[in-house]
Parts: C-alpha cells; structure tokens; sequence
C-alpha cells in the first residue's frame, strides 16, 4: 500500500518547478523523485532530501504522513 | 608617485579636514607589490600610523578609503572598495566593503586611496574631480537621510546643459551625525554595513564625499585581459552559485537551506530554526516582492532585489537582515523586514547590529533585566525605535551603544550575541562550529565574511560534517587568506565561489560529492602544508581566474601560491595592527550560549569547541599561544623588518 506524504520544495528548483508543496503517493524517496511536478528525474535526482527534519538517501522509506523537504543545490549568501 | 604597474593609478591624497591642508600620501611599487590594494593597503597605511593609543572619536584616527588594482578594470564583480579605519565599535581596525560606484570614480579621478584625518569645524562635502579637491560647506546637507543627501548632491553636480555629472559618492545618514557605534556609509543604495566607519565621518563633520574624473584606468595587457574577461564571465554565468542561485535567489535563497541545516540564528540565536521561516523566505521575497534584480559595475552574478516600498522602488534586503528581522526576533512579517531594511539603509545603521541589539534587548527584557518594554514577535513600533537609535533618543540612545555595552550595563553577558564587540552575522555557529571560529577570530569582530564562511563547506554548498572540529582550523585559515586578497585586489566576494568545482555543487548526491564531505575532516594536515608553503602551488588554477586576470591588469606575476600570500600577509598585518589595541587569545571569544550550551539537547557535539579550535588555528597560522603574529612570521610575510 503506498503512503502519502506532503512535500514542500525550496531553492531554484522551486521557481522551475513553480509548486512550492504538494501531497503525493510515494512509498520510498526514488519512487517520489519521479512525480515531483515540472522537474524531470534526471534533474530530480540531484534534490536534497530531508524528512522528517534529517537527511534521507534515495532508497529512504516514506510512512504515511510523512513530510519531505526538497533543497535545491545550494549555496552561497 | 606614479606606478609601472597596471590597474593603479598611483596616486593616493591624505586631506587633514582640521587644517583642509592636501597633501600627497607616498606609496611605493614596492610597496603595492606586498599590499596590493583595498584592505590590505588599508592595514598597511593604517599600520604605519597607529601606535595602539588612538581612539576612534579623535584627530589622529583615520578614514583610508582604498581601491583594489581590479576595481573598475573589466573584470568580473570588480567595482568592490573599502573603508578601514580604527572602529568606535570594536576598538580594533576595521575594514568594510562595498559595491556601489564610489570606487570606480575615485579611480577615474586619478586616486587609488583617500586617506581622510582630523575634524572639521563646521559639516562639509568634498568634490574630488580629476585630483582637485574642494570643501564646501554641508550645512543644508546636514540632517539628511542618505538617499535624500544623494538626490541633493546630484543637483549641485548638475551641468550647465541640466546633466548630472557622472560621479560616485559616499555619505552618511543621522546615525552617522549622531556617531551612532553602528553606523554605516552609504554609497548609491550599497552600504559599508559593519563597523561603525559611518560615525567616524560623522565625528569628522564630514557628511559625504562626491568623486569624479575622466581619466583612463590603466590595464596592462588590455588584449589578453579582454578575451580573460570573457571567459570569466561565461563561467561565472555557468555556475550554480554565481549563475543560478544568487542571480535568482539573492543571498536571501539561503534561508531554507540555513532551516534545514539549523543554522538560522532564531531568537537571539537561542535556535537554529524558525517555525515560520516560509514566511521570511528568499523564496518568498523572489515570488511575491522582488520587481528586478540589480547589479553592481561589471558583475555578471546581479544579486540585488528591488522591491516596493511605500510606493518607491527601493534595495530589498540581504540574507542578514531578512533572518535578524525575521526569525532573530521571531518576526514573520516579511513587508516589516522590507521596510526596515529600506528605513535602516536611509538613517545609515548597520541593519546586522541593529537587528541584534534589538533582540539582545528584547531577550533582556524577558528575563527581566532591562524593563524596556521590547518583546519578540511584538513589532509595532520598531521604525520608531530605529528612527530614536539614529537620533540617540529616547530608549534609542541606549540602543544606539550596541549589545556588548549594553549587556555590560544590564547583564546578560551570555546571549549578548558579539565577537569583539561586533554583532554576529545571520548564521547560528553551534551547528556549523567551523564559522564559529571564524566569527571568533575575525579581525573585524564577528563577520562571517573576514571569518572564512566555512558554512559554505558546513551546508550550504558542500556538507562536511557540521559539529566536527577536525580540519575546520587550517580551512578557516585558508578561505580568510583567499579572501583577504579578493577583497584587497577589488573584486566581490561572491566571485569565490567559482573555486569549488560546479560538479560538486551540482550533484549533492553523487558518489564523489559524497566522498568529499567524508574525506574533508581529515584534509587539515594537507591544508596545513598548503597554507605554510603556498608557493608550492605555482600556477594558475583552472577554476580560479583570479590570478590571470591580476597578471593581465596589473603586470605583476601571481600565481595562486603568491596569491594566497599575499592574503595571508594582509590577514597577519590587521592582527598586527590590532595587537597594538589590546587583541589576544582572550578576546577571541564568543558569549556563552554558543560555546556552553548545545543547541540541541540530544547532540552534545552542537556548541562551538572554541578553545580547541583556537589551539589548532593559532598552530596554523604560526601566532603564539596568545593569539598573536611573532617576529619571525611578521619577519618572513614582510609586514616587518
């Protein structure tokens, strides 16, 4: 059974994705990096995932429930 | 005293503003060889005067405003200047830098340096027009906020035909007037923020400074700086720091990195996060407020916001203020911040230190300190309270000293948030304890800038391991020596980021990023032979166009070794200079909550390890167990004889 999560994207993939957050079915981080709106997977890949409020890889598990930051590459200021 | 070198014009004027007596200021080729230019010419000038007993309020401190040998050359982000002088704020030298034009005009009217000394009588401008000097008289200037001043000053330069001359300027506000501690120099709508340089022209009588001139900048090899330049330019455009995050972002995009990795400073730094952090987002700021970007002279990154204000199309605000204004004080109005940043800018206050008094204030008023009535997330009233800091009014008057006195006055010496008593910068260090130490050692008191921001290693472009304190010493070392020299050449700093390799940037998430976080903790002892014999790296770096584009300019050979030497002698020579005013190992300090107390209760590791960072730093840079430069470095950097 596949989990919802809500998830909310920073940083310039934000302004190209033009969604700042979003629920979505995913069971695992890879799953998830395919349905992120307006952003490719290829692209995709390179986010920076934190749920819950820490870091998670790609094969990271998702409950139901769970929230998802997406950060772009970042840096700088 | 002219120059065989390119990029200088060779000429620096000292003005005695007592006497109005102008007098040429002797600079040597050699002596442009081992200080370059900006701060560290500064440093030099600055040493050569200063015996340790000067104040800052008096005849014999001094305003040395420097341009760098790139500032209006052509080459990318190269329109940078500085203003050191001794700082009512700290006691120690300090430098600041700007990007407005001023730089580019003083170059054009055939100065590199002004060195300005003493007080005048009554308020005055100065034009500075092709070396000439003029005083005339400020008193209908005197008052103004500095865009106003700007505005007036426009049309006493105006031409017979209605034209405005071209020209640069600088100026202060009523917080300058006033010498309010932390007071700033306004140039077009860029600020020499920190410091407290604002209230040494302001003791001076001395309320702006208009240059102009037609004369040529010189580049030594004009041909091969042309075809440099471009290639600069494509791969700064190219990189994912210069070409897409700052041009789209602004320096404000980094709030939501910052949240993620707990770094930003919420609540007198009592947190690294903010519940509401969306709300005062470089996101939000870009979709809903930001009109345009703006740029400096000859920078392709074009980091500015434009946004609205009261109607007027005004600067939107910096990392900095967004996250003290926000978060700091628990404030999640982002149209407050807008307009206080705006408001700020116009009185001429350092909207950092501003910000931080204001929630050290509010901090002691909860814990029943100081009665004064500021409360966090209350910000009804806080322009008032600005306006009263500028005109020392009021409760403003007691604003207006700055967190450390204050603390001194009320208590709460813990969460007074200062190095040196200079306010901290927008990163909370506990969680990037390698910023920690730079804050910490800064010459200038707690900059994130002069400290090395190792939080771009620490999170928020690679991500090292942020509490560990292994390797954290000899990069601070490094990245402060790199950009002592960015800074003295007249370039941005911003231009440094080109120096980590986009790939890495790029992809976070790829095995080789991955490998450089692990393996940078234990890089330090490689850094550390790179840092002692710099000159081992004698060539030009591919991702590093600094170097060629001084060749070209200039004419003077610079290889990245020399380069980083150069930085380090520039580092070394403002310690120095500070040695003479009292600095050592004891005020390299921090306040309590950073080094005693961990930000997170369930990780011990989330404080600064200052003293041990300190030890492996001081190692470093061959200072003694005190802090300080010994004779023999000062011997072998030619800061000495």
């Amino acid at each position: 059974m596949k989990t919802m999560v809500r998830v909310k994207i920073f940083g310039v993939m934000r302004l190209k994705s033009g969604v700042s957050s979003f629920e979505t079915e995913a069971g695992s981080v890879n799953e998830l990096l395919n349905c992120i709106p307006g952003i490719e997977r290829k692209e995709a890949k390179n986010l920076v995932v934190i749920v819950n409020d820490r870091p998670a890889g790609r094969y990271c598990k998702l409950k139901d429930g769970d929230e998802v930051v997406l950060l772009s590459p970042a840096g700088g200021g | 005293m002219a120059t065989k070198y390119g990029g200088y014009m060779g000429k620096v004027l000292k003005i005695n503003l007592s006497s109005r007596e102008v007098s040429e200021y002797p600079f040597s080729d050699e002596e442009r060889e081992l200080f370059i230019g900006g701060k560290t010419m500064a440093a030099k000038i600055l040493g050569d005067h200063f015996k340790g007993t000067e104040e800052a309020f008096s005849e014999e401190n001094m305003l040395v405003i420097t341009t760098g040998p790139l500032t209006g050359s052509g080459a990318p982000s190269a329109s940078r200047f500085n203003i050191s002088t001794l700082s009512p704020q700290t006691g120690y030298i300090t430098s600041s830098n700007c990007g407005g034009n001023f730089g580019y005009y003083l170059k054009k009217s055939g100065l590199d340096a002004l060195i300005l000394q003493g007080r005048s009588e009554k308020p005055i401008w100065i034009e500075i027009q092709n070396e000439n000097i003029q005083f005339h008289d400020a008193s209908d200037l005197w008052g103004m906020k500095t865009m106003e001043v700007q505005e007036a000053l426009d049309d006493k330069l105006r031409l017979k035909n209605g034209r405005v001359r071209k020209n640069g300027k600088i100026c202060i506000g009523p917080a300058g007037e006033n010498q309010v501690l932390y007071s700033c120099i306004v140039s077009n709508e860029r600020v020499f923020g920190r410091g407290g340089t604002g209230a040494v022209m302001g003791w001076m009588n001395l309320k702006a400074v208009c240059a102009s001139g037609n004369k040529e900048i010189p580049v030594h090899d004009k041909e091969k700086m042309v075809r440099h330049t471009q290639k600069w330019f494509r791969y700064l455009r190219k990189h994912p720091l210069t070409g897409e995050q700052l041009p789209k972002l602004g320096t404000a995009g980094l709030v939501s990195s910052m949240q993620m990795k707990h770094i930003l400073s919420t609540k007198n730094y009592s947190r690294g996060q903010y519940e509401d952090f969306e709300k005062v987002s470089g996101e939000r700021l870009a979709e809903e407020f930001n009109i345009v970007n703006k740029g400096c002279l000859t920078c392709p990154i074009r980091c500015a916001r434009t946004v609205e204000v009261d109607g007027k199309q005004v600067k939107g605000p910096e990392l900095e203020t967004l996250v003290l204004l926000g978060g700091g004080i628990l404030n999640n109005d982002l149209e407050s911040v807008l307009k206080w940043n705006y408001e700020l800018d116009e009185l001429g206050l350092d909207t950092i230190s501003a910000a931080n008094t204001l929630s050290y204030a509010m901090e002691a008023n909860e814990k029943g300190l100081w009665d004064n009535g500021l409360k966090f997330s209350e910000t009804e009233g806080i322009s008032k309270i600005f306006e009263d800091i500028a005109y020392k009014r009021g409760i403003g008057a007691e604003l207006a000293l700055g967190s450390k006195r204050l603390s001194e006055k009320y208590g709460g010496k813990e969460f007074a948030i200062h190095a040196k008593g200079m306010e901290l910068a927008a990163y909370e260090p506990r969680k990037a304890v390698g910023l920690g130490l730079g804050y910490a050692v800064s010459n200038r008191g707690g900059c994130h800038l002069n400290g090395g921001y190792m939080v771009i290693l620490e999170g928020l472009g690679l991500s090292m391991d942020q509490t560990t304190y292994h390797g954290k010493a000899d990069m601070t070392m490094m990245f402060q020596d790199l950009m002592e020299m960015i800074s003295a050449s007249g370039q941005c700093l911003f231009t440094s980021y080109a120096f980590f390799p986009s790939p890495l940037m790029r992809h976070p998430n790829s095995w080789y990023t991955k490998l450089v976080n692990k393996v940078l903790p234990y890089c330090g002892g490689v850094v550390r032979i790179l840092n002692k014999y710099p000159e081992i790296a004698a060539l030009h770096l591919p991702v590093f166009h600094h170097t060629k584009g001084f060749e070209y300019v200039t004419g003077m050979r610079m290889t990245f070794g020399h380069y980083m030497r150069c930085g380090e002698r520039g580092y070394n020579l403002e310690r120095e200079v500070n040695r003479r005013f009292g600095v050592n190992a004891n005020k390299d300090a921090l306040p309590k909550r950073l080094v005693q107390i961990v930000q997170d209760p369930k990780d011990p590791t989330s404080k600064v390890p200052l003293e041990k960072l300190k030890k492996v730093y001081y190692h470093a840079r061959g200072w003694d167990s005190d802090g300080l430069p010994t004779k023999k470095l000062l011997k072998k950097l030619k800061i000495s004889g």
